[in-house]
Parts: structure tokens; C-alpha cells; sequence
């Protein structure tokens, strides 16, 4: 019951404390004790050092953990910068929101631990639409038009994706009729357990449905619109919480059935489907990358390349999935820091359009050198993690019965480097355009430190490899029945 | 009496096709409210219990009273007109529901052979589902839009009962309150798109594209 209350009661009390204060500074103090207190415990339980014993429908395994430490992980730099984003000058309207930002950052942590925690797919239904509910007004921060209508998208399509996810979670109570399941309640692991009892016809209609639906929200094409619409126009520590969290939570439904799936005759099908999805959203962020006219929506597809890459790398399984595991600890690092310092440039220019950027490294060098760095660690230059975890699923790729998938990735992923390179390169290099701009020394804030712990961490994962890490991961390929 | 409820929520689906009133959509929302708190209250109507009429009630609630009202002030408050704005020739509309109803029926009754479920609930339950994406496509005023998602997720409602499936009582009213959540949200983002965007349908979203 500790672990209950501290993972998922008390962002709930301190949301609903949000709510009544009506200073910021303390609002910002109680939520980044809660978001502390939240990363400590999923640490330690990660680490092994607490077992936990969850009431109701919720329970941990060693997928729940590792997600659970990506999501703390990620929300407690979040709530770092949020403070500092929030004293910085905006126009009248955008005050407004300032007032509930707090309060739904708390609701997101509750209804994002409760979606992750859960072992029930009706619970975890009902948690990962919170988390819809609580970002979509976070999206229209900014009060502007393209805010609100970037806000009504996801809300809109995103909650359709999840009646469809609905609809599936249906089809897997329909797959279940005459198993020794029938009646009993939609829990994961008793699913799992009895997997090959299940009715083939409906699991498969189930999985399409339940990846067709979350796709909306994981942003995997051709149902990524509204995802890159939403994280291009939030504030950057909003965009940074859903490029680096909220993606991976709905992944891990799509993960969830087909753990499902595994040990039936779908699962060839599924494996299909899902490297289908993978190569579609690469294929769609290299169209994009080659007229590109605004870094954020470049940072937005740039997120659909890289969920490409892990859910191509679960498709085909093997090494190919221990190293999308990796890559969803260092995709989510490294698109933190990559947002918030597009955030920094956002901020100093007023614009998002490439072309009002020019001369980043000589006006806001911290910044700018911070921004080539993160550029080059998603681009997966070693010593960064994503070099690492990369390797490991094209390793995967071609030692697995469809190795050409490797010949067309690495095709794609040379133009989206290439191009995106070519923009970012004009952005921090390009001779300064905008003589207006006020030429002040950029001061060393919270943002880059931030910024920097992160790209150490993303540094120190990956060479240091922790022996504890390894072994989860290890778990969770055998909980999918992976041999190694 | 569960196959005499979907017919006449199917019923309800064609006057959907039909009409070409705003305020029609918010009756039919209601009337397919009361149908699927009398489908979840009739297996109780003979052995009573106070814990068995929560759900039913609480549905009752949202899908009756609140949301229909919610939906009503937005109507009142943004002066909205009273013609739906099809955008496609309504007799093509109803020709496209009539035959995607026919398909759903048909292949329900097909698939009935092989997995015992009920089809006309079923079927029912897939045809406002599809009914309601048509509805979101075809219309072009934002709050029909809400309304095909309303009929949708009514749809799943009673497909969820004609399956048969055992949510936990707490998670379905989870469910029913984050539909009613979406639905409020929704309302605000409508009311700030009519007094920045200054329009009511689709056309006042074309800022954000590649």
C-alpha cells in the first residue's frame, strides 16, 4: 500500500493541493517534491530493493518497472524547468494558463503511473485517456490559434484512437469465449498465461484495432498527425513530457497484447503489422525532413522516426527488440533535452520557422552548443546511448529472416540525418539575420543544467551499461519469449 | 428484450441519417442514453440491489442528463445554427448508412455461427460505431462532430454489453467519466474556436499543416 500511495495517491493530493494554492513558487515546490519522492521509489524499486505488493488492478513486472523509471525519470526534469518557463513574459491570454499547469502536470503523473502500474486492461484504458484529458490543456498553454487548434486534434483524434483501442480490448474478452478466461476479468498477466487458448480470428482483429487506436497516440504513421500537430505547438517541457513519456505509455498497451499474442499463431501477423507501422512512420519523417520549414515539427517527426525504429525493432524481435528496449531509455533522454533547448531558441526568436533562426551559436551559445550536441547523440554519434541501442536492432535486422529491412532503414535514416542536419546546421551557423534582436549574453540557467545532466546520463547508460539494466531487459525479452 | 433496445437504438442510428437538425443529434444522444440505461438495469428489475443501480445510474447521469445539457448550452451560448452542413448529398448519406448496416448484419450473423455472441447487439453496437465515424466525416460543423463521438462510444457501449465483458464496476465508470471529460473539453475548445477562429466547423482548422 506505500508504494500505491506514493506512486499514485499522492500526485493525485497534490494535484487536487495545486488546485487551491495560488502561488507558483509553491505550487512548483509541492509537485517537484512529489515528482522527487516519485523518481526515488521507482529507482529503488527498480533496483530491486523494494518488492512491491500493488492492490487492485495494478501490479509491476519487469516492463512496468523500466517504464515506470522512464516516466519518473523524464517527469522530474520536466517539473525542474518547469518553473523557469513559467516566469517568462507572456502575452495576457497565455496567463490563464498558467494557473492549472501544476495541477495538470500532477494529474498526468497519477494517470500515467496508474497506465503504466496497471495489470488490468480496462484500468489501463482509463488511465492512458487521463493522460489525454490532462495534456490536451497543457497543449493550448500559449493561447494562441495554432495552440488551439493543435489541442482540439489531439483531443479529438486521440480520443477516437482510444475507442478503437476500446473496441479491441472488446474483441480480446470476444477471443476469450469458451477458454478457461470467459468471465473472468481482463487482467495482463492471466491473458498471457493462457494465450493459446484464445480464439485466433479475434485476437487478431483485437490486435489490429488496439494498435490502430494507440497508434494515434504513439504517434506511429499514418495516424500521427495530430500527435506532431500537438507537440509542435505546446510549451517545450510539454512537448519534452510527451515526446519522452506519454508515447512510450501507449506503446506499452500495443506491447502488452503482444505479449499476448507471442506464444499463438497471430504473432507472425503481429510482427508484421508492427514492422509495417515502424517502416511507414520512417518512411513519413523522411518525406518530411525534406521541406521542413519549422524545428519543432522537425523535433515532432523526428519522434516518429525514432518510435519507427523501436517499434520496427519489436517487430522483428531477437537482438532487434533488447536494443528498442534501450533505445526507449535513450530516445526519451535525448528528446527531452533536444526540446528544451529548441525551447530556448523559441523563446529568443518568437518564431518556430527555420528561416527567423540564424546564428544561434553566436546569440544563445549555451544553447546552441547544447542543441549541436543533443543533434548529434539522436543522430547516433558514439559515445551517445541511441549508437548503442541503434546497433543492437540493425544487428538485429540482419541476422533476422528479413534482413532487407535493415538495406531500406538505413536508407531512410541517411536522408532524415542528412536533412536534418542541413537545417540545424543553418540554424546555429547561418549569418545573423535578425539585427533587432536584442545581443545579450545568454546566462547559464536551470535549462542547461538540465540539459547537460541529462546528456551525461545518456552518456553514462550507455557506456557504463548497468549489470541491473541488462538484467531487466533480459527479463523482459524472456517475458516475450525472445531467446537470446 | 436486449434485441427489442438495439433495434430501436438502430432506429435511432437512421433517424441520425436523416435529419438535418442540430438539436436532433442532441435527442437522439439522449434517447440512446435512456436505451442503454433500460439494457443495464433489466437484468436487475427482479432481484433489486442498491450496488447493481450504480452503473445504471451514473449513465444515466452523463449520457441523459449532463452531457445532452452540456451540449444544448453550447448550442444556446455560441448561437449556433439550426442545419447540420452536410458535406455530401444527405440521400448519399443514408445510402451509405443502409449499406454498411447491411454488411454489419450480415457478417454478424456470420461470425455469430462461429463464436456465440448476440447478434443484433452486436451488430447494432458495430453500426452506430460506424454510423458515428460516418457522421464525423460527412458533417462539417464541430459540434456534430462531438455528437459522432458520442454515438460511437455509444455504440461500443452496447457492443461491450453484447460481448458480454466483465469490467469491474469502478472501471466503468472510469470510463463513463473520461467520456464525459472529453466531452466538457471539448466544449471549452469549441467556445475559444468560435470567438478566435471565429467559426463552428472544420473549415476554421487549416493553420497547422506540412
Amino acid at each position: 500500500m506505500f508504494e500505491f500511495s506514493v506512486l499514485i495517491l499522492i500526485p493525485l493530493l497534490s494535484a487536487g493541493v495545486c488546485y487551491y494554492l495560488k502561488n507558483f513558487r509553491l505550487q512548483y515546490s509541492i509537485s517537484l517534491f512529489v515528482s522527487a519522492i516519485h523518481l526515488l521509489l521507482s529507482l529503488v524499486i527498480f533496483i530491486g530493493w523494494y518488492k512491491t505488493d500493488l492492490p487492485f488492478f495494478f501490479s509491476t513486472d519487469s516492463l512496468s518497472k523500466l517504464f515506470l523509471l522512464v516516466l519518473s525519470n523524464i517527469y522530474f526534469w520536466v517539473v525542474l524547468v518547469s518553473f523557469s518557463y513559467l516566469k517568462r513574459p507572456v502575452t495576457p491570454n497565455s496567463e490563464e494558463g498558467k494557473k492549472y499547469y501544476f495541477l495538470l502536470l500532477n494529474f498526468y503523473l497519477f494517470a500515467n503511473t496508474a497506465a503504466i502500474l496497471s495489470n488490468h486492461y480496462g484500468m489501463y484504458w482509463v488511465a492512458a485517456e487521463g493522460t489525454t484529458l490532462s495534456v490536451a490543456p497543457l497543449i493550448y498553454y500559449y493561447r494562441n490559434e495554432e495552440a488551439l487548434e493543435a489541442m482540439w486534434k489531439y483531443l479529438f483524434l486521440v480520443s477516437i484512437g482510444i475507442a478503437f483501442a476500446f473496441i479491441g480490448i472488446l474483441f480480446l474478452t470476444l477471443s476469450a469465449k469458451g477458454t478457461p478466461l470467459e468471465g473472468q476479468q481482463l487482467f495482463f498477466s492471466e491473458f498471457v498465461k493462457n494465450a493459446r487458448t484464445l480464439n485466433p480470428v479475434w485476437l487478431k482483429a483485437s490486435f489490429i484495432f488496439i494498435f490502430v487506436g494507440l497508434s494515434t497516440k504513439i504517434g506511429i504513421a499514418p495516424m500521427h498527425s495530430a500527435d506532431v500537430d500537438a507537440t509542435s505547438n505546446s510549451p517545450s517541457p510539454i512537448a519534452a513530457l510527451m515526446s519522452g513519456s506519454l508515447r512510450i505509455t501507449a506503446l506499452l498497451g500495443v506491447m502488452r497484447i503482444f505479449q499476448i499474442v507471442q506464444p499463438t499463431s497471430t504473432y507472425e501477423f503481429a510482427k508484421t503489422i508492427l514492422i509495417i507501422g515502424g517502416l511507414l512512420s520512417l518512411l513519413f519523417a523522411f518525406i518530411f525532413m525534406f521541406k521542413v520549414n519549422n524545428y519543432k515539427r522537425m523535433l515532432a517527426y523526428s519522434s516518429i522516426e525514432h518510435l519507427g525504429i523501436i517499434t520496427l525493432g519489436i517487430g522483428i524481435g531477437g537482438l532487434a527488440f533488447v536494443g528498442a528496449m534501450y533505445h526507449i531509455i535513450y530516445n526519451s533522454l535525448n528528446k527531452v533535452v533536444l526540446f528544451f533547448t529548441a525551447g530556448n531558441i523559441h523563446y529568443k526568436y518568437k518564431t518556430r520557422e527555420v528561416d527567423g533562426v540564424s546564428s544561434v551559436l553566436n546569440i544563445l551559445p549555451w544553447s546552441g552548443w547544447l542543441l549541436l550536441i543533443s543533434f548529434l547523440a539522436i543522430s547516433a554519434i558514439p559515445p551517445f546511448g541511441i549508437f548503442f541501442s541503434e546497433l543492437m536492432i540493425f544487428e538485429g535486422m540482419l541476422f533476422s529472416d528479413k534482413p532487407w529491412i535493415l538495406a531500406v532503414t538505413m536508407f531512410l535514416l541517411l536522408f532524415i540525418f542528412i536533412n536534418m542536419g542541413k537545417t540545424l546546421f543553418q540554424m546555429l551557423y547561418r549569418k545573423n539575420e535578425n539585427e533587432n534582436l536584442p545581443v545579450e549574453k545568454e546566462r547559464f540557467g536551470i535549462i542547461h543544467f538540465a540539459t547537460i545532466v541529462l546528456l551525461i546520463l545518456l552518456i553514462a547508460i550507455a557506456v557504463a551499461s548497468p549489470n541491473i539494466l541488462h538484467e531487466n531487459i533480459v527479463n523482459i525479452s524472456k517475458d516475450f519469449g525472445i531467446k537470446l | 428484450m436486449q434485441n427489442v433496445l438495439s433495434i430501436l437504438f438502430c432506429l435511432s442510428l437512421f433517424y441520425l441519417a436523416v435529419t438535418s437538425r442540430v438539436k436532433a443529434y442532441v435527442s437522439v444522444l439522449r434517447f440512446q442514453g435512456i436505451l442503454l440505461t433500460v439494457l443495464l438495469v433489466f437484468p436487475f428489475i427482479n432481484h433489486f440491489s442498491v450496488y447493481a443501480f450504480i452503473l445504471p445510474a451514473t449513465l444515466f447521469v452523463v449520457k441523459v442528463i449532463l452531457i445532452p445539457r452540456y451540449i444544448n448550452k453550447i448550442i444556446l451560448d455560441l448561437d449556433i445554427k439550426r442545419m447540420i452542413e452536410p458535406s455530401i448529398q444527405p440521400f448519399t448519406f443514408q445510402l451509405l448508412v443502409i449499406f454498411s448496416m447491411i454488411v454489419i448484419f450480415v457478417a454478424s450473423n456470420i461470425l455469430s455461427k462461429s463464436t456465440s455472441i448476440e447478434t443484433i447487439p452486436f451488430a447494432s453496437g458495430f453500426s452506430a460505431i460506424a454510423v458515428g465515424i460516418f457522421v464525423i466525416i460527412f458533417r462539417k460543423k464541430l459540434i456534430i462532430h462531438v455528437a459522432g463521438f458520442l454515438v460511437l462510444e455509444n455504440g461500443i457501449f452496447l457492443f461491450g454489453t453484447a460481448v458480454a465483458s466483465e469490467l469491474p464496476m469502478m472501471i466503468e465508470i472510469g470510463t463513463l467519466l473520461d467520456v464525459f471529460v472529453v466531452v466538457f473539453l471539448m466544449g471549452i475548445a469549441m467556445n475559444k474556436i468560435s470567438s478566435t477562429l471565429s467559426g463552428f466547423d472544420v473549415t476554421a482548422l487549416g493553420r497547422l499543416k506540412d
